[in-house]
Parts: structure tokens; C-alpha cells; sequence
């Protein structure tokens, strides 16, 4: 008995000694898969993050550029190597070490230039070229995909990385890492973008107002470089960075957008209701001329100034402590009798009054451009620009850095044919002549409509060369070599 | 009496000792089959199942990879032409012909492109023969997934965005897998696409 006992036991160990074996042997098994699966989708995942840091090296680089369109001193490229001048190829380049979330050690590259070729030789505007890498560590061993596809694919740098100082040629690296490298052009945007932008509150007010839009650079858009309403456009939006848009039933045609608000009014809009506008309006420093016209220095009766055909001279340039005409005064913005282009810069310290029955016109091919610290109020005549053209008349609110506000009250009897841009001011635009027509844009710190029935947009305006509001993308590229 | 059933009781432990019973043989025969076919059955579904997972993790690497590969080209795009195992994905010509990026031209129109005007580079995706390749311009085609003629793979083209969605049938039951459990398998992806699109104009930014 006691012998068969012993080979029973035997057995039991053989049989338990080879199910453990088989076990282990298909545990490991097990584990050498999970772990490659898991490796694979760890090297994946740093992958994905590797592209939100080269993206976010592009965010940076618009970041530094929109800065620099505020007044000075306004920070921009600080840190940078370099700064990237108008028209000269140059190089700024930054590192951004750890910039991930919790500590991750994300290191961003970005170098941003301006190639010549890319400015736009009708607005004279530079594009932006913003070349970017984004790098994250790999976790683990350096050790390569089992499927040679994905290597293929994801290019981990786990003993050698493949680009040095942006050119493809490798170098040794003392930790495995997956690199990612964007490239984006971005361009400028007009401070005129939309027919109507306000900051705060938008308020039409009148359910007889239509806006819509035409191109006076296009004659299937416009005739003559007019509005034509049997060429009426639909880019006639109109958006707040605020969250309130009393449409009032108006017909617009084009898209309503406010900041996560709400729009009251939109059954006769034609394009979409979007609620994630976000666009803070730079605001306007007072212009920093190294010289200019000394005479005359305010304008308070009769008077002309006179356009010169050098974009920028300082002759033509006028700082008027304000103007205040009323009666049947005019102050006239003289160019050349034959009507060719002239420019005429005006900067007024303090308000602008055209009351009674006073005016100002702007003689045909004038360009004028007039900045105002203070308030305005036009009615009378009102500002007649004799081009009919709004690129030809912008009007630039300055901000206000007393705290007090201000406000800009555009109307009068003439037609109003100008680009307004002052997110500083609260403005209103009452009537627009007889028809009630108002051709351009208008932007304000809040926007009011009264008595106004047709607001026409020049997407002209969006590259006129006029004020840069900000810089979009357009051009995106990975760079997977 | 007592001593008779005594020797009859030792003569038949003789016997038993000498071979066994046809019933014992029977019994242990049918207890051994029982116990090999058990181990047989485990084996093999141990086995079958160890295939299916690792076929089923393989699979989901390879719909991984296509949906990477396809939100690489997407994200870049100009122009896409969706069809069911048949993508055609349009970027922009970025290298010159030595393979380094160039510089953009600007179009006019406040856009830009690379190289010609109004060139790109093709980009096809395709299942061909239980394989998902990319073929980029004129050059080879790259085999993305080998053993895939299971996989389908879907493009919604929405505009501003589009969506990949990958399925594949699991091997864990016998025959074709359910249509329940092949969609469970789907590996969906959402991607923006950055540029303007030449086909529809439709831009991000």
C-alpha cells in the first residue's frame, strides 16, 4: 500500500509541475503581448501629445504677433531670440520647457520669419511663416514597435533623432523621444472683418434694416465699385465679443455671432447664429508721428486741409487739438483737382463736432485717415466722402486710458460711406441721409442703430490695408518626414 | 461458513488483483477520455482564444494605424473624396522635388500655395487584395495593415470636419462574426481640418 501511495503522489506532482508550466508558459505569453500593447499605445499616445505641442508652438507665435499690433509697450517677442522684421527673412526662436500639463516635460520650438515673397503687394501686409517641433519623451524602454508599419508611421526617435537645428539630418539622443513638426502661414485681418463688431452690446433696434454686403473690387459684386442690390452679397455678418445682439428682426444677410450669448430679433438672418465669436478688438494708441503739419492746430471755423500724394508725409499729416464747425462752415479735405489718389492723416486730440448744417467733405481721391481721442458728433451735412468709397474715409477711435467714456454719434443728412473702428467708444449711427444708407463697417466698444435701414458691408474693407486686428491661419501643414 | 466467505472473499482479491474488471475498464477508460477531452476542450479554447485576442489586439494596432494615417492626411487636406475602402485625400505639393520643404506663393485671393498653382499631391487610400494601402503621388504603394480584408473603413465628410469610423470582424465565436459585435470593434476619429478646402471652399479659420 504504502508503494502505490508513492506513485500516486508522483503523479500529482508530474501533473501539477506541467500545469503550472503550461500555465506559466501561457501567462508569459500573455504578458509579453499586453506589455508590447501596452508599450505601442504608451508610444502612440506620446505621439498624439508631440502634435499638441508643435500646435501649440504655432498658438505661440500668433500669440507674439498679435501682441505687437497693440501700442507699445506691448511685449511682444520678449524672451524670443529674435523678432521677425517686415520683408526680412529673420528668426525668432523659443523653448518652452515642461510646458505640459502637471509638469510634463513637453518642449516647444517655434520659429516664426517673414519671408519676402509673402507680402501682399496690394495691402503691402506680411504673412507669417511659423515653422514649429513639438517634442515629448517617450516612457519606457527605447525599445521599437513589433510592427514595423507603425514605425514607420509615428518616426520615434528612440537612439536618434532625425532633424538637427531643422535640417534632416540625425543626431544622437541621450533619451528616446518622438518629435512632431508643424509648419503654418498665417496673415494679417482687417480691424474691419465684419459690417458690425461690437465689444458689448449690439443693438439694431429698427426691424427695417437690412445688411448686406458687396465688393467694390469685384464687379460681379458691385458696379463701378458701388453697391448694386441686384448684386447684393451675404457676407454682411455681424458679431459681439459680448454675449447680447438685439437683432430686431432686421434682414441681414450673413451670420450673427456673439460670445456664448444670445440674439434676440434673427428670424430674417440668412446665415448661421454662432456663439463662438471671440475676437478682443487691439485698441488704438495715438499716432506716433516724428513730424507733422503744425498748421493749422484746431479747426473751429471754415477750413481746408490738404491731401499730399506720399502716403505718410508728414505735410499732410494734421494733430488738431479738435474740430467744432457749425453753421454752414466746411472743413475740406483737399487733394489734387485732377482727382488722382492723396493721402491726409488727422489726428484730433480732443472731439469733433459737425453741427448745423457744417460738413465735411473729402474731395475725390482722397484718402483720409482720422484719428480721434475724444468725442464725436456728426450730424448737419455731415461727412461726405465724395469717392464713395469706405476704404477711403476710416475713422479710428483712440482708447481711452482716463477710464471715462466716450462716445462716437455718426449721422447727419449726407449718405455715410466710411470704415468706423472704436472699440473704446460707445457708437451710434443715426440715420444715414435720406435713404438711410450707410456703406462700410462699424466697430465700437457698443454699437447702437437708430433710423439707419440699410447698413451695405465692403468686404473690400477685410484688405483694404487698413488697421491689422489680429492674424488667421491659412495654411496648415505637418511636416512627416 | 465463516472461513469459506474468508477464502472466497481472499480468492476474489486475488483475482481483482490480476486484471481488471470489464466494468473497471469501462469506468476508467470513460473517466480518462472524460479528463483528456476536458484538457483537449481547455486547450483549445485556451488556444482559440489566445488567437482571437491577439488577433483582435492586432487588429485594433492596424485600425490605430489607419486612423492616424488618415487624420495625418486629413488634418493637412485640401480636397477629400470619400468612399468606403477607397479614400483620396488632396495636400499641398510642401517638398520640392529634393524632398525639402518650399516656400508658399501667395494666390491672390488671401490664401496661399506650394509650389505650382494649384497643385497637391494625392494621397489614396485603398483595400486591396487583404490589404490597406497609401499610396502617395505616383510612388509605391504602402501596405498600412497586412490580413485585413475584414476591415472597412468609412469616411463622413462634413466639411469643417470628417470622421473616420473602422471596423473589423472578431474572431472570438465560430463562423462570421455579428454585426453587434463588428460594430463593437469600430475605431472612430474626429479631425479638423486645418487648411481652407479647394473643393468646397470651406475653411477652419
Amino acid at each position: 500500500m504504502q508503494r502505490r501511495s508513492t506513485k500516486a503522489q508522483g503523479s500529482i506532482l508530474v501533473w501539477t509541475v506541467l500545469t503550472i508550466a503550461i500555465l506559466s508558459v501561457l501567462a508569459a505569453e500573455v504578458l509579453r503581448i499586453v506589455t508590447i500593447k501596452h508599450q505601442n499605445a504608451l508610444q502612440t499616445s506620446t505621439w498624439q501629445e508631440a502634435l499638441l505641442a508643435a500646435e501649440s508652438g504655432i498658438d505661440l507665435g500668433i500669440m507674439e504677433l498679435r501682441k505687437s499690433l497693440y501700442p507699445a509697450p506691448n511685449h511682444a517677442w520678449e524672451n524670443w531670440n529674435n523678432t521677425p522684421g517686415n520683408g526680412v527673412v529673420s528668426y525668432g526662436l523659443t523653448t518652452v520647457a515642461n510646458a505640459g500639463l502637471a509638469g510634463t516635460p513637453m518642449t516647444i520650438e517655434a520659429n516664426v520669419d517673414a519671408p519676402a515673397g509673402l507680402v501682399d503687394p496690394t495691402t503691402g501686409w506680411q504673412y507669417y511663416r511659423i515653422r514649429t517641433v513639438g517634442t515629448m519623451p517617450i516612457t519606457g524602454p527605447a525599445r521599437a514597435n513589433d510592427n514595423k508599419m507603425d514605425t514607420r508611421l509615428r518616426k520615434l526617435s528612440l537612439h536618434w533623432e532625425r532633424f538637427t537645428n531643422g535640417v534632416l539630418t540625425a543626431h544622437a539622443v541621450s533619451a528616446p523621444q518622438v518629435s512632431r513638426r508643424a509648419e503654418a502661414i498665417v496673415r494679417p485681418v482687417s480691424a474691419f472683418a465684419e459690417s458690425i463688431m461690437s465689444v458689448g452690446t449690439l443693438d439694431l433696434t429698427n426691424q427695417n434694416i437690412v445688411i448686406d454686403s458687396f465688393d467694390s473690387r469685384d464687379p460681379n459684386k458691385s458696379t463701378n465699385g458701388l453697391y448694386d442690390p441686384a448684386k447684393r452679397q451675404e457676407n454682411g455678418d455681424i458679431a459681439t465679443d459680448g454675449n447680447l445682439i438685439e437683432a430686431g428682426n432686421a434682414y441681414i444677410y450673413g451670420d450673427v455671432a456673439t460670445n456664448s450669448g444670445t440674439v434676440s430679433g434673427v428670424a430674417n438672418v440668412t446665415g448661421i447664429e454662432r456663439t463662438d465669436f471671440y475676437q478682443e478688438p487691439i485698441p488704438v494708441g495715438a499716432p506716433s508721428w516724428t513730424g507733422y503739419n503744425a498748421t493749422p492746430s484746431t479747426v473751429t471755423n471754415t477750413a481746408t486741409l490738404t491731401a499730399s500724394a506720399t502716403k505718410g508725409s508728414s505735410v499732410s499729416r494734421y494733430q488738431l487739438s479738435a474740430i467744432a464747425i457749425g453753421g454752414n462752415q466746411t472743413l475740406t479735405l483737399a487733394g489734387n483737382p485732377n482727382g488722382s489718389q492723396t493721402f491726409i492723416e488727422i489726428y484730433v486730440t480732443g472731439d469733433v463736432q459737425v453741427m448745423g448744417s457744417s460738413q465735411i467733405v473729402l474731395q475725390p481721391g482722397v484718402t483720409a485717415t482720422i484719428y480721434f481721442a475724444g468725442n464725436v458728433d456728426v450730424s448737419g451735412n455731415g461727412i461726405i466722402n465724395s469717392n464713395n468709397q469706405p476704404s477711403d474715409l476710416q475713422l479710428y477711435g483712440i482708447q481711452p486710458t482716463d477710464g471715462l467714456s466716450r462716445h462716437a454719434n455718426l449721422g447727419g443728412n449726407g449718405q455715410i460711406s466710411a470704415a468706423l473702428y472704436a472699440p473704446g467708444h460707445d457708437v451710434s449711427i443715426n440715420g444715414g441721409g435720406t435713404s438711410g444708407h450707410v456703406f462700410g463697417s462699424v466697430i465700437g466698444k457698443t454699437v447702437t442703430m437708430t433710423g439707419v435701414t440699410n447698413l451695405h458691408y465692403d468686404e473690400a474693407l477685410a484688405s483694404s490695408g487698413s488697421m491689422i486686428n489680429s492674424y488667421k491661419i491659412v495654411s496648415w501643414y505637418e511636416d512627416n518626414r | 461458513m465463516g472461513e469459506i466467505r474468508t477464502k472466497m472473499f481472499r480468492g476474489g482479491a486475488k483475482r481483482s488483483l490480476a486484471g481488471f474488471l470489464l466494468s473497471e475498464t469501462i469506468i476508467s477508460t470513460l473517466i480518462f477520455a472524460a479528463i483528456s477531452m476536458g484538457l483537449l476542450m481547455g486547450f483549445t479554447a485556451l488556444e482559440r482564444n489566445y488567437a482571437a485576442t491577439t488577433d483582435f489586439a492586432t487588429n485594433h494596432a492596424d485600425e490605430m494605424r489607419i486612423s492616424d494615417y488618415l487624420a495625418l492626411d486629413l488634418r493637412r487636406a485640401l480636397s477629400v473624396e470619400a468612399a468606403r475602402n477607397d479614400t483620396t485625400i488632396y495636400i499641398p505639393s510642401y517638398y520640392d522635388s529634393t524632398g525639402s520643404p518650399q516656400t508658399p506663393v501667395l494666390d491672390g485671393n488671401g490664401g496661399v500655395y506650394y509650389g505650382a498653382a494649384g497643385s497637391s499631391v494625392k494621397i489614396h487610400y485603398y483595400l486591396s487584395g487583404g490589404t490597406i494601402y497609401r499610396q502617395q503621388g505616383t510612388a509605391n504603394p504602402v501596405a498600412l495593415a497586412v490580413n485585413v480584408q475584414d476591415f472597412i473603413f468609412d469616411i463622413t465628410d462634413a466639411g469643417k470636419v470628417v470622421s473616420t469610423r473602422i471596423t473589423f470582424n472578431p474572431t472570438f465565436k465560430a463562423g462570421r462574426a455579428s454585426a453587434d459585435a463588428t460594430a463593437a470593434t469600430a475605431f472612430y476619429n474626429t479631425t479638423l481640418l486645418r487648411n481652407t478646402r479647394t473643393d468646397n471652399q470651406i475653411g477652419v479659420y
